[in-house]
């Protein structure tokens, strides 16, 4: 019991848990996988930013070699100089003005593209051609362009304008070499990493870059084995860091040159994984807090119920004594008060039923508890018994009154027994005697041959019963017992606050009239004629028609002798004979009534009842009865 | 016929040097009979303005006449005006600079390469073109300020208007005509028509060009005129 209870209480703890943790993982899921995406894309759109300003950037500088150069195209002391046609003053001039604007290099071309000065190539010219980029400036309104190229295999950040004198006559070229330092201007303006690359059949080569030896090569490295990317944002490992890449070509038909901006991913993604680290505890602290909550609410909660079936265990063993104890101020307080209440109530009950128990039959204690407390009864058909000790009360008086309960209670206690036996209920004790009902509040198909057996069990149970008696010194006794069944009304009766289950109704006078007229007859028992024919395979001998208060028709008085299967030979010729003597009497044969009574009183010694119709007999030829007379007894004692 | 030369030749503010245009060109048409009537259309059948139109006589080259009067090309806020002038050998140019500035007017050209350095009003001498052929003229401190002079050998030219016209007035006989333009890709001579006039009839001449692109310094923006590029 005790371990199923605490695996409720793990139960509510795994559930409990088990939800949080899938719902926060839910949640942290969901965030973590919004914020990866989201923090991918700030970084994609990051150096989408940074590639546009890295474009920017290009442009402006083009612009600046533009301007540059155009300085130079309308100088008309350059002018002049080109006019003299001196190849070694056009070049000192181009160098002097290269260093003017700090250019890397500087040409003059003749319209066709070739190089007529050269400062990379001193010695005439050089056989330099720039014939695409001669043919973007001829698309230009102003005769102006710019590319990036590659001279003597070095990248060059190129510049081309007409050199006008004042005729567009030529073509004037100044450059930056793209080195490191070039890098470093492009990274100090959009602050990635900047690689300029040239691909030829898939190898590349790098030009110059922020990026440290170690890390150009693995770039190299890791682009040649890349499908070639026109223009792209991809991830490429270098030396175990991710970084986001950029790779863009530059404005260069031909060279394949590419700059590539590179971005830590990990440096980019720190904010991000910061704050996952965040929410990762807070998930943790939640969970754990929550643990510990769901823990303590489950004790609680399950420690009162444990404490409560403990309790229903005690009462379930009979121990109404101790009660639950729950010091909370909560529902289980109050459920924990309301057992305890519903312990004392079921005590007091029980007691209260045990006495019923004692008190009146089991049967009826079950009736009375069984319903509502109310008035009211129903009409039942029961045959009726009642029983009692002939002459207790002169008996009394004489009697030691310790003596006299226990003679009461020895015969009590065997006339409950032979009714309980029987099926029968015990109503009510009164005094010396009982009542005794069959067939209410349970009913049998053969309640009064019941009645009848329980009245002859008692009738054989006496001979015992004296015994013990004789054994405390006593006389003997003697008793009657009358049943008749009848329609009697069968219910609660008395007031409300202090009622009982009992039976009413003429029936009942009935058999109680039939107990008070054995002692006339010196028979333990009669029972009436409705009786008598409801109890077949007993044997019976007629014992007289009497008047009773109230009804006209003389009532039959039976007596039981016992099964007729069962019957002693002294009792069956007694019953053999009975009728005929009784016919004789009520015929007013005196002489042979006699004959026939005598003969019946000595098979039956002693013999009250034959004794009492001899007597009656002496009387009748004293004093004759009316014409009318049908053999009754009575209203006068006759 | 007076009516299109002046057309052709009035510039923006450059009215006052029409009459020295008319003068020369009615000078060279006194003796002719017969009035050549020029077009010149580019390749996209476009008429072209500012062409010199100039016929040489096939039986040789024509005695000059008397020296041909002074020639005017004005600085006019900060542009040549005209933009073509076209001349005989030998004429003398003046370069009046009506503008409140200096200029400094140069060529490197083949033909004449002069300077007249940073200068105010209307400089003391002429400059003479006594070589045949283009020249370019420039100012050293405005660099979008160009003009054309086109140094003729022959005395029968004329500069075209903007409906790409130009009248030259001929003696009978045969010519060989060619048309220069600044923007003329190629040479002169791939132009080169021959034509034969006489018996008083007008002649008329349809000559195709190819332009080349020639670009231009950009002009400092100026609020008077922010029209221009």
């Amino acid at each position: 019991m005790h371990l199923q209870f605490r695996s409720f209480r793990t139960r509510i703890l795994a559930l409990v848990v088990g939800l949080l943790v899938l719902v926060q993982g839910a949640v942290l899921l969901s965030v973590h996988v919004a914020n990866l995406g989201s923090a991918r894309r700030h970084v994609d759109e990051a150096l989408e930013l940074t590639a546009a300003a890295f474009r920017r950037s290009l442009r402006t500088r083009e612009e600046i070699l533009v301007e540059r150069a155009r300085l130079l195209s309308s100088d008309f002391a350059f002018k002049q100089v080109v006019a003299t046609d001196d190849r070694a003053t056009i070049l000192s001039a181009l160098e002097n003005h290269r260093a003017r604007v700090r250019a890397d290099v500087m040409m003059v071309l003749a319209p066709s593209g070739e190089a007529i000065a050269d400062t990379l190539h001193r010695e005439r010219g050089g056989g330099r051609s720039l014939p695409s980029l001669v043919e973007e400036a001829k698309q230009h309104e102003y005769g102006e362009a710019s590319a990036i190229q590659l001279l003597d295999r070095i990248p060059f950040q190129l510049a081309i304008v007409p050199f006008f004198d004042p005729e567009p006559s030529a073509w004037i070229v100044i450059g930056f070499r793209i080195d490191d330092a070039f890098a470093r201007l492009l990274q100090q303006e959009t602050g990635t990493h900047v690689t300029l690359m040239r691909r030829q059949h898939d190898a590349w080569e790098v030009y110059s870059s922020t990026l440290p030896e170690a890390l150009r090569r693995a770039l190299a490295a890791g682009l040649s084995t890349r499908p070639a990317a026109e223009r792209e944002i991809v991830d490429v490992a270098l030396s175990g860091d991710d970084y986001v890449s950029w790779i863009a070509p530059l404005d260069d038909p031909g060279a394949e040159l590419f700059a590539v901006l590179q971005r830590s991913l990990d440096e980019a993604l720190e904010p991000f994984l910061r704050l996952r680290t965040v929410l990762i505890l807070v998930f943790s602290a939640g969970i754990l807090l929550s643990l510990g909550a769901v823990a303590w609410i489950a004790n609680r909660v399950t420690r009162p119920v444990a404490e409560l079936a403990r309790g229903a265990l005690r009462i379930e063993g009979g121990n109404y004594v101790d009660p639950v104890r729950v010091d909370q101020d909560d529902e289980l307080g109050a459920l924990a008060a309301s057992f305890n209440a519903m312990m004392k109530g079921l005590k007091e009950r029980d007691q209260a039923r045990d006495l019923l128990g004692r008190v009146v039959a089991p049967q009826i204690a079950e009736e009375l508890l069984a319903r509502e407390i109310e008035l009211g009864g129903e009409e039942r058909q029961v045959t009726v018994l009642f029983a009692d000790i002939r002459g207790f009360t002169s008996r009394a008086e004489r009697e030691d009154p310790q003596r006299l309960v226990q003679i009461l209670n020895l015969f009590l206690t065997a006339l409950s027994t032979a009714i309980d036996r029987h099926g029968g209920v015990v109503e009510e004790y009164m005094g010396d005697g009982a009542k005794a009902i069959f067939g209410a509040p349970v009913g049998h198909a053969d309640d009064p041959l019941r009645a009848v057996r329980a009245a002859l069990a008692l009738r054989d149970a006496l001979p015992a019963v004296n015994a013990e008696i004789a054994a405390l010194g006593a006389e003997p006794l003697q008793i009657g017992i009358g049943v008749h069944s009848a329609e009697v009304i069968a219910g609660r009766m008395g007031s409300l606050s202090r009622l009982k289950y009992t039976v009413v109704g003429d029936g009942v006078n009935v058999a109680s009239r039939l107990e008070g007229l054995t002692r006339r007859y010196g028979v333990p028992v009669l029972v009436s004629r409705d009786t008598r024919e409801a109890t077949p395979g007993i044997a019976f001998r007629e014992i007289d028609l009497v008047s009773l208060r109230g009804r006209d028709a003389p009532v039959a008085l039976f007596e039981p002798l016992g099964p007729e299967d069962a019957l002693p030979d002294t009792l069956r010729r007694i019953a053999a004979l009975h009728p005929e003597a009784l016919e004789h009497f009520r015929a007013r044969r005196w002489e042979r009534a006699i004959g026939a009574f005598e003969e019946l009183s000595r098979l039956e010694q002693p013999s009250p009842l034959y004794a009492f119709y001899l007597e009656r007999i002496a009387r009748l030829r004293a004093d004759p009865p009316g014409t009318d007379w049908d053999g009754r007894f009575g209203p006068d004692p006759g | 016929m007076h009516r299109s030369l002046r057309d052709s030749t009035i510039r923006r503010g450059a009215r006052r040097c029409v009459p020295t245009i008319l003068t020369l060109l009615v000078g060279a048409t006194v003796a002719s009979g017969v009035t050549l009537d020029a077009q010149v259309l580019d390749g996209e059948g476009e008429p072209v303005k500012d062409a010199v139109v100039y016929a040489a006589p096939l039986d040789g080259r024509p005695p000059l006449g008397e020296g041909p009067p002074a020639v005017v090309i004005d600085q006019v806020d900060k542009e040549f005006v005209p933009y073509v002038t076209a001349v005989p050998v030998g004429t003398r140019i003046r370069f009046p600079n009506r503008d409140q500035i200096r200029h400094h007017v140069y060529s490197f050209s083949k033909a004449k390469s002069f300077e007249i350095p940073l200068y105010k009003g209307v400089p003391p001498q002429p400059i003479r073109f006594d070589a045949a052929g283009e020249v370019a003229l420039g100012c050293n401190i405005h660099d979008w300020m160009r003009a054309y002079v086109f140094v003729s050998e022959t005395p029968y030219f004329a500069v075209t208007d903007e409906n790409g016209r130009a009248a030259l007035g001929l003696p009978d006989g045969g010519y060989r005509v060619e048309v220069w333009h600044p923007e003329l890709d190629g040479r002169p001579e791939d132009t080169a028509r021959e034509v034969h006039v006489g018996g008083g009839e007008p002649a008329a001449l349809h000559l195709s060009i190819e332009k080349r692109r020639v670009w231009r310094p950009r002009r400092a923006p100026s609020l008077a005129d922010p029209s221009y590029r």
